[in-house]
């Protein structure tokens, strides 16, 4: 089983980008689970029809209440078909402001191991679809505990989406340590000039000792298949864009070789890296 | 290697094996000195252990005290434990409380309990005082707790605008120590201060009832039994009610001229030269006489170099009771803490000693391991952690005034004051008498 997770700043278009990739890689005929770990819930949304599934965690604390123990959680309760068979899961997690929403995710993942849901369902390929940054011990559980193998760096060309991706590259460092966790390289979401941002996330990604996968071009036929609660692939299934989440799933799955990143250890560096290319 | 590095690199080598616990230990060990309380520890169960250590060392009453625990698992860390803290609150007023403090382990800081909020949600709900102490263990060590509680408890408990009573003083943190003899200590400091004529107004804390807390503006003077916490205490009672701080800065009453100059001290504050005078003389007196009867004398220690490894509060005096009435030369001082204030009468102490000593702030275990292979003194002054850390040095005697301590078990002894000296003397001769039950330590011995 393939387990991937996705990681990039705030905003970046991480639940869009996995979403459709689910969608892609269930063309191909995988068993394909998404995993949202975010307590907004909303990764799965458009895989659902905008219907904001029940999360593990909620059932889990109805469950609590009750006396009982995950043991006692139905996997139909927390584990939902989506648009043509893509399984959907929601972490959940604390209202904001308060409890620690990283180690609810992780709670919800060992929920998941506990009930074999993975083997169940014959899941083939697990997206994570984590959020924004790495800010503190709990958002990088999945890659600790090894629960996301291959990790992907979602960056658009701005600069400080880059640097958030440094950062989590540092974190991705610091835990492939343990495992056989790494990173499997950098997404470009993208966010308008192309040519530019071809040029510098290869150089960022090289330097990181990886490689700059696939390019989405920015479009808005993504943007309104998501007002419309759709993945581009059910909603545009002939566009480009359609292909180019296609050409992405091909990309990750021939691509089976995470490295330990190196990520740039200065900031100073990181900003010439990113001046030189917006000079030209 | 800069400097920078070069510290960062000390701090990633050295071992840290802590002789202290955390705050929610110290904060637990101050709220639980206050008569009929209910203390919950808003914790999971393995903290909550603290709290139940914490109610031996005041010697509370199952009868009259109440612990409880919130006993948090991992959907409060999770979620937040919020609500499950106010159910808790509301179960509390099932069990007649009197005053409940609510205690912070790690966890719930961590995760952004707001306990304050939630016992001022609470608080009209039921008919009992709530005081919350954020005390989560990483805010530092028991002596750090117990500032956390007693700064907790009087900015909650205390009623301004009342009038000074002539004469009156409170006691503050008397608990605050590793001294196993604290109590008797205490009960030592009352009775001179009835003597002196004085009233004890507040104990904070020991066997403290509610309404003490409430008389604490009222005090004219207040004496801190430690040096190890309680110095914010006695400036916050300076700073709001224009409390003095009677004996500050000197060293607690342990030996002759410390118990002594403490005594003179106190009499001056409180007017009482006359009494401070003859109970100095007659303790004085005593403590010859009882030496002299009974064949007291330290004189196989005569010039013996020495260590001592304890907290500030009985190291400190130690330090001039070991070199003045012992007339050992100490080698080595290891604390367990040291507040600023104690950093500054260690420093005149030693200046007036004439003593240049090793000196280790804030020691831990390994710390004071280390310097004892070092330093090779032939007696420790220290504690069962010493006893058995010297095991695999060339080091006779470890004589355990201070906790943990296996060997005695102290009920009402003190080390404060000429009897309190006379405990003192008595360890040191008992332990050396000993030594002719073990083979090696007899023929280590040379003297």
């Amino acid at each position: 089983m393939r387990q991937i997770a996705i990681y990039g700043k705030g905003g970046i278009g991480k639940s869009t980008i996995a979403a459709n990739l689910c969608m892609a890689l269930r063309e191909r005929g995988l068993g394909v689970m998404q995993v949202g770990c975010d307590p907004k819930r909303d990764s799965t949304r458009t895989l659902t029809g905008g219907r904001l599934i029940p999360t593990v965690l909620e059932t889990y604390r109805e469950h609590l209440k009750l006396g009982r123990d995950q043991y006692a959680i139905s996997l139909e309760d927390i584990v939902f078909q989506g648009h043509r068979g893509v399984y959907c899961v929601e972490s959940g997690g604390p209202e904001p402001g308060i409890g620690c929403a990283g180690r609810g995710v992780l709670t919800a993942m060992q929920i998941l191991r506990d009930l074999k849901a993975f083997d169940i369902y014959g899941v083939d390929v697990v997206v994570y679809d984590v959020l924004g940054d790495v800010v503190c011990g709990g958002f990088a559980q999945p890659i600790r505990e090894g629960y996301a193998r291959e990790i992907y760096l979602l960056c658009s060309g701005a600069f400080m989406s880059i640097y958030a991706a440094n950062n989590i590259a540092k974190a991705i460092r610091r835990l492939s340590r343990r495992g056989e966790t790494g990173l499997a390289g950098v997404i470009c979401n993208s966010s308008g000039d192309e040519q530019f941002e071809k040029v510098v996330l290869s150089q960022f990604a090289e330097a990181m000792g990886s490689k700059l996968v696939h390019l989405i071009p920015r479009s808005p036929v993504i943007q309104s298949c998501e007002v419309e609660n759709k993945t581009v692939l059910e909603h545009s299934p002939q566009s480009q864009e359609a292909e180019a989440f296609r050409e992405l799933a091909r990309r990750v799955m021939d691509n089976d070789r995470p490295v330990i990143p190196r990520p740039i250890e200065e900031l100073s560096d990181l900003e010439a890296m990113y001046r030189e290319h917006l000079a030209k | 290697m800069t400097e920078t590095e070069e510290l960062m690199r000390a701090t990633a080598q050295r071992c840290h094996d802590p002789y202290l616990r955390c705050a929610l230990y110290g904060a637990a060990q101050t709220a639980l000195g206050v008569t009929g309380c209910c203390v919950l520890a808003h914790s999971p169960q393995g903290c909550y252990l603290l709290v139940d250590a914490a109610f031996g060392w005041q010697d509370a009453d199952y009868t009259e005290t109440l612990i409880l625990s919130t006993k948090l698992c991992e959907d409060e860390i999770v979620h937040g434990g919020e609500e499950l803290l106010a159910r808790t609150i509301l179960e509390a007023q099932e069990l007649g409380v009197s005053i409940l403090f609510v205690l912070t382990s790690c966890g719930p800081e961590i995760v952004g309990d707001d306990i304050v909020a939630v016992c001022e949600d609470m608080r009209p709900q039921v008919d009992f005082e709530i005081v919350p102490i954020e005390c989560a263990g990483f805010r530092g060590d028991q002596n750090d707790g117990t500032d956390i509680a007693l700064d907790a408890m009087l900015k909650k408990l205390t009623v301004r605008g009342r009038q000074k009573i002539p004469g009156s003083v409170c006691l503050i943190a008397p608990h605050a120590n590793s001294n196993p003899t604290w109590m008797g200590d205490l009960a030592w400091v009352k009775e001179i201060l009835r003597q002196m004529g004085a009233k004890v107004l507040a104990t904070l804390t020991h066997d403290t009832r509610i309404n003490e807390f409430e008389d604490v503006a009222s005090a004219e003077g207040c004496i801190v039994l430690t040096h190890d916490a309680g110095q914010k205490a006695a400036d916050y009672l300076a700073q709001e009610f224009g409390t003095e701080q009677l004996c500050k800065g000197m060293p607690l009453p342990v030996g002759f001229t410390n118990t002594r100059r403490w005594l003179m001290e106190l009499g001056k504050g409180l007017g009482a030269q006359d009494v401070a005078e003859r109970l100095a003389a007659e303790g004085g007196k005593m403590v010859v006489e009882q030496c002299r009867r009974k064949g007291l004398e330290q004189f196989f220690m005569h010039r013996a170099p020495a260590a001592i490894v304890a907290d500030a509060t009985v190291g400190i005096p130690l330090l001039r009771f070991i070199t003045e009435d012992l007339e050992m030369i100490p080698h080595l001082l290891c604390l367990r803490s040291c507040q600023a204030e104690s950093g500054e009468i260690l420093k005149r102490e030693l200046e007036e000693l004439a003593l240049s000593p090793k000196v280790i702030y804030d020691a831990d275990v390994y710390q004071s391991k280390l310097a004892l292979a070092e330093v090779k003194p032939e007696v420790v002054f220290g504690s069962n952690i010493e006893r058995h850390a010297v095991e695999e040095l060339d080091i006779p005697f470890v004589f355990r005034l201070v906790n943990p301590i296996s060997r005695f078990r102290m009920v009402n002894r003190e080390y404060f004051g000429y009897v309190g000296m006379l405990n003192l003397i008595e360890f040191i001769q008992n332990d050396w008498l000993d030594r002719y039950r073990s083979t090696q330590r007899r023929y280590k011995a040379r003297w």
